[in-house]
């Protein structure tokens, strides 16, 4: 039963950049196309390992919807060896792709149900995709709620769509930073302190949240005080995923592989996990 | 384009680590291959002030030599620190055991005031360094993975788990079960466990590991009935100048 | 389709010279005063019967420390998958039944969907001979409570030595090739069976649970301890050298690493094993360290012993050759600290 080396999960897909855009500082968006523009066919939620030849594999979240054919996108954070050579590639330059990767969010479950978005920093990047995946099926789904947090204006990301958001009647969208210059507009303050202003019917709820380690803590506790039931409180956890096929250990969180039963998990998954949150 | 232009330079050193160069053999000829040599006093007898990557071998124990590596900072695009007295201090570091001037006169005698000195520092700790290339000698095989880091601009990481974990790899007798006393398990890995591949023991010539466990080293001392002083001295034979670190920074990043 | 032979101990050096003529044969042999470790031999006259397990287990042969899994070009963008194997047929002569055990175990992790080609490429070209320990090998072993100390498949022929005689169990085809092709064998007869018998109820004696608690009341030890003291002393006392790990049969935690060539075009990309000690394994590339501390680092590696691996592949990892506790400079020592959690618990 000789299998063929073809069939590795470590088989690289050489992914052709179509053009780039840089969102802040450290992010830099990429719209990337497969051969033969065929599909990643992923999930909201659901990552890539982007391949520099010579420098290496990172995970990546994917951050466009699915509903976008012939190409998707990623945005990606300048933080080590890998992203920070791609940082330096443009339209034209060719990235090793594999996957898509990992559990995404449980876009048949949310169904006719109202959302309650909040996201923080980067992770607004996987939110875009489960975001923009609900706005193009918007019928399929009850009232939605976005809150979206960072640390300054100048860190903000999708901003563009972001205006487009705040000016439909059809979602409520809110924002704010950590901190601001003078110039700043918008709101300050910690993510937390927008959700007691959104209305919400916990029983048919599911929030999604996604950032940084720190905000799960508190964004929890205060979801729970709203009593949005565990099963219906949805996190996509960050690990250091190596292989993304449940081999390397690297992205365990005790007893499950971050790359395969996650990265999306529900809260009464991992709420009594040790190592989760 | 041109090759990459390559200058070696050398302060407080045995100039050993060159030599390592020299001697590379044929796997030399493939390096050159790839770069343009344009200073290096062991093995040519020209000069440049024209390079983009300097490699320094030494650690810095003068003013003059503080002013020198602060000019070819300034000239270089990469600077890669090459060889312990460079990149820890090593064992020029044990002149930080002794009260300055006292050193000084005990040296240079009746001239010592023709001999200004200081501390001993590390690359690192007078200018940025963008690369480091520990051991005494370098591993060559570590140093031809940094160059080629540096020359395709992406970074190079010095492991940072104990040479235990390469020694062991390389199925080597434990030497603590030998009763001889090792530094392989403070001393940051990416030899290949070298010498004690070649019966020696491991003398920390690459530095400490970032986070040591102290107490788990001193329930080791403990238990193979090591005085504290012995292995502190052989750690300090390389390591001394380290007290000269402000922030520490093994990865190679610009500190 | 197990049946028994006999090898004549003064046989030893024909088969393993008979074996060398087709295959590479990889034995244990001395390494010092008080380590071994398998390397490859041509006859039998440097192997060592009788040896405590050797510093890195056979693992090594199965999923070498660096594999180079792709070739990449990076000016034509093209990697192509690459089989490295070092060997095209290879005899590991000579396997306790613990690492027996720890061949078994990687076997499913990497036969498990998405299956790793690498390693199933090369487990088809190794032939496993397995050795019986008549006793232990020194007390750091906990092959009994992990029910190790017995055979229970995984070779393709297993060795027992007797006084004058190898009793000789051929379980695979690969197993009936060798006996059949060296014609070194003969028939197990009335003596040799009884021979056997009377070992493997000595043994019966001889291997007892080394720890307090039972082999089947581990899991829930474990699962009932992620917060226990314990931790906090492993935490003092480990030094993260990671050699628990690299000497363990069934750690298969690995990194995947690109180098180029000096031409700065061409390259490949390398498996190489990696230690969940190691403090940085943990890391995200934003800094967090999601196991920053030497004691959660210990207890993953346990749980990832005693607990995890029950639910996922209905099993324990442990295969109680106490590798791990002979290694350990700090003298963590695993027998000590299952006792440890069960009495806290108790």
């Amino acid at each position: 039963m000789t299998q063929s080396l073809l069939d590795s999960p470590y088989v690289v897909k050489a992914g052709k950049i179509l053009n780039t855009k840089e969102m802040t500082n450290l992010e830099k968006y990429f719209a990337i196309e497969l051969p033969g523009q065929e599909d990643l066919a992923h999930d909201p939620g659901q990552f890539v390992m982007v391949s520099l030849p010579g420098v290496g594999e990172a995970p990546i979240s994917v951050s466009s919807s699915p509903t976008k054919k012939g190409s998707f996108e990623l945005v990606v954070r300048r933080a080590g060896s890998v992203t920070g050579a791609m940082h330096k590639l443009g339209a034209g330059d060719t990235v090793g792709i594999r996957g898509p990767f990992g559990r995404g969010f449980p876009t048949k479950m949310l169904e006719g149900f109202d959302l309650l978005f909040i996201g923080g920093g980067c992770g607004n990047i996987p939110l875009h995709s489960l975001i923009t995946f609900v706005l193009d099926n918007r019928s399929r789904f009850g009232k939605i709620n976005i809150l979206l947090g960072c640390k300054t204006p100048e860190t903000r990301l999708f901003v563009d769509e972001l205006t487009q958001w705040e000016q439909r009647s059809d979602i409520f969208v809110d924002s704010t930073v950590d901190q601001a210059g003078p110039g700043w507009k918008g709101k300050v303050g910690l993510i937390t302190s927008l959700i007691p202003g959104v209305k919400i019917d916990p029983k048919r709820t599911y929030a999604v949240i996604v950032g940084p380690p720190i905000m799960y803590k508190f964004v929890i506790q205060e979801l729970l005080k709203r009593e949005i039931p565990d099963s219906q409180i949805v996190v996509s956890l960050e690990r250091h995923m190596k292989c993304g096929v449940g081999k390397c250990g690297h992205c365990q969180i005790a007893q499950y592989y971050c790359c395969q039963d996650g990265p999306v998990f529900t809260y009464n998954e991992i709420r009594n996990n040790y190592e989760a949150l | 384009m041109g090759k990459v232009r390559v200058a070696f330079f050398d302060f407080a050193c045995c100039e050993g680590c060159q030599l390592q160069v020299a001697n590379m053999g044929e796997s030399l000829l493939d390096v050159l291959g790839a770069i343009d040599v344009v200073e290096f006093r062991e093995v040519m007898s020209e000069k440049s002030n024209d390079y983009d990557v300097a490699v320094i071998e030494g650690s810095i124990t003068t003013p003059h030599a503080v002013e020198r590596i602060k000019e070819i900072r300034k000239t270089a695009k990469i600077l890669i620190a090459y060889g312990s007295c460079a990149t820890i201090g090593g064992v020029n570091g044990m002149k930080n055991n002794f009260d300055l001037s006292d050193i000084r006169n005990y040296v240079y005698q009746d001239k010592a005031r023709f001999f200004e000195t200081i501390p001993t520092r590390a690359v690192h700790q007078v200018v940025p360094v963008d690369y480091f290339v520990h051991g005494c000698p370098v591993y060559l095989p570590e140093f031809v993975k940094v160059l080629k880091c540096a020359l395709a601009g992406i970074p190079y990481r010095v492991p940072d788990s104990a040479v235990c974990t390469e020694c062991k790899l390389n199925e080597n007798e434990c030497m603590y079960d030998k009763g001889i006393t090792c530094l392989g398990p403070v001393t940051r890995a990416g030899c290949n466990s070298w010498c004690v591949n070649n019966g020696n023991i491991c003398y920390g010539c690459r530095g400490m590991v970032t986070n040591p466990a102290e107490n788990g080293a001193k329930d080791i001392l403990e238990k193979y009935q090591i005085p504290l002083e012995w292995v502190e001295n052989k750690m300090n034979m390389y390591n001394k100048a380290r007290e000269q670190d402000t922030e520490r920074n093994p990865d190679g990043k610009k500190c | 389709m197990t049946k028994s032979v006999i090898l004549k101990k003064t046989e030893l050096n024909h088969f393993i010279e008979a074996l060398a003529r087709s295959a590479a044969v990889v034995a244990p042999i001395a390494k010092g005063v008080k380590s071994f470790a398998f390397e490859e031999v041509r006859d039998g006259k440097t192997l060592s019967l009788k040896y405590i397990p050797t510093i890195l287990p056979p693992k090594k042969y199965f999923m070498p420390q660096r594999e180079k899994i792709q070739e990449f070009d990076r000016k034509a963008f093209r990697w192509t998958p690459v089989k490295e194997n070092g060997f095209e047929k290879l005899v590991i002569f000579g396997v306790h039944t613990c690492d027996l055990s720890g061949i078994q175990f990687l076997n499913q992790v990497m036969g498990e969907d998405p299956k790793d080609v690498n390693y199933l490429a090369r487990m088809e070209k190794i032939t496993v001979i397995g050795l019986e320990c008549n006793d232990y090998c020194d007390s750091y072993a906990s092959c009994a409570v992990m029910k190790t100390h017995l055979p229970s498949g995984g070779y393709d022929l297993f060795f027992t030595e007797l006084a004058g005689s190898f009793f000789v169990d051929v379980a695979t085809p690969k197993g009936e090739a060798i006996v059949k092709g060296t014609g070194l064998f003969k028939d197990a007869g009335e003596v040799e069976k009884k021979e056997f018998e009377n070992l493997r109820a000595k043994k019966e004696k001889i291997f007892r649970q080394e720890v307090k608690p039972a082999n089947e009341n581990l899991k829930g030890i474990f699962a009932r301890s992620f917060r226990s003291e314990v931790w906090d002393d492993l935490d003092r006392r480990c030094v993260a050298c990671g050699n628990c790990t690299n000497v363990c049969p069934t750690c298969y935690c690995f990194d995947i690493r690109d180098e180029m060539d000096l031409n700065l075009t061409t390259g490949a990309r390398t498996r190489v094993w990696d230690s969940c000690q190691n403090e940085e394994f943990a890391k995200v590339a934003g800094g967090e360290n999601f196991r920053g501390k030497r004691g959660a680092r210990q207890r993953h590696r346990y749980m990832r012993k005693f607990n995890y691996p029950v639910d996922r592949f209905q099993r324990y990892s442990c295969t109680g050759c106490g590798r791990c506790s002979r290694t350990c400079m700090a003298k963590i020592n695993l027998k000590e600290t299952i006792d440890t959690l069960a009495e806290a618990l108790s």
